[in-house]
């Protein structure tokens, strides 16, 4: 099935080359968990703490639980706390 | 307010949503702001400048010379002066009719909940996650709006938040992992940079937010947390829902 995949910021540099404008179409295993496709990108789950499925923000303790389904877009950004 | 005073907020005035009762508002609101560094500066000077008529500023620090590539309260002749009263004296020469508190400190423990206590609005303008946890809490305490924003790099956060609105999270239900989390991230602009104007972006933001509480007008970031990438210059909005287990607001 297929996903957006969108990495802000520090993060962008996971994506892959064919991306525009931070985000890209990819195609990912049936039934993975927020935090398979973090890791099957090779993404720090630390760096990416602010993690957007569809637009909600899904906390730390649900990102093994929550399951992606086709067309989903999953948006990863670090936090911010500099001022 | 008389003549100057409506020729000084005419634009206001003018606006259908804030005209003169909300002018009035302004006027009479109470806005605490801690930190007046890069968020800070533009939120003084802005809200000074919209006649809120008290301010309280909070800040431990003085004026350096690397403050001053994006800190726009302060100026060069400000260096070695406190931030409080650097920035007490810019806001003044701008509107010298507003009341303005100084607090030359680090809040924390019941003087920040003082502080908290005796303002309608609060605007997080610091710069570390820990005192950012105590401000939330304080709030959820008395019950109070929180304008708080971030800023690091080329990327700005911000959010508005109010335990007394129903459903409404607070800053821990989103960023609370990080408090007792396995890996700490220094996130301060002195160990990772900043680009000037991302600060005054995002400042401008929270005043507008302030602004827009006082008078009662428009949708703030309740819920929702805006999100800038500079770099990119593209903005997301992600909604925050409240955090059943949080350990500050449930």
């Amino acid at each position: 099935m297929n996903i957006t995949l969108k990495c802000f910021a520090g993060l962008k540099r996971h994506l892959p080359a064919n991306a525009k404008a931070n985000q890209v179409i990819v195609e990912i295993d049936d039934d993975m968990s927020v935090y398979q496709v973090i890791d099957f990108f090779k993404i720090d789950r630390e760096e990416a703490y602010l993690v957007i499925l569809n637009g909600v923000f899904v906390c730390p303790p649900e990102r093994d639980s929550t399951i992606l389904k086709d067309n989903d877009t999953l948006a990863l950004w670090p936090e911010v706390a500099g001022g | 307010m008389d003549d100057n005073d409506l020729s000084r907020y005419g634009r206001h005035i003018m606006l259908p949503e804030i005209d003169f009762e909300g002018q009035q508002k302004l006027l009479a609101a109470k806005v605490l702001i801690i930190g007046v560094g890069g968020l800070g500066s533009p939120v003084a000077l802005y809200l000074a400048a919209s006649g809120i008529g008290e301010i309280s500023i909070a800040d431990h620090d003085k004026v350096e010379l690397n403050n001053l590539q994006r800190q726009i309260a302060h100026d060069e002749k400000s260096l070695g002066q406190s931030k409080v009263n650097s920035c007490a004296h810019r806001m003044k020469a701008i509107n010298s009719k507003i009341n303005i508190i100084t607090l030359e400190e680090k809040l924390t423990g019941r003087q920040l909940l003082s502080s908290v206590d005796s303002a309608d609005i609060i605007v997080d303008c610091t710069d570390n996650l820990t005192t950012r946890f105590e401000i939330n809490r304080a709030c959820v305490e008395k019950n109070k709006w929180l304008v708080s924003a971030a800023a690091i790099r080329w990327e700005g956060q911000m959010s508005v938040y109010h335990c007394g609105a129903k459903d409404s999270p607070c800053y821990h239900c989103c960023y609370g992992m990080r408090e007792n989390g396995s890996q700490e991230f220094d996130q301060s602009c002195s160990a990772n940079g900043i680009l000037s104007p991302v600060v005054g972006v995002m400042g401008s933001m929270q005043a507008i937010e302030v602004i827009k509480l006082i008078v009662k007008q428009g949708d703030v970031l309740l819920g929702r947390v805006l999100l800038f990438d500079a770099l990119s210059m593209q903005w997301e909005s992600m909604q925050l829902p409240k955090n059943p287990n949080c350990s500050v607001c449930a």
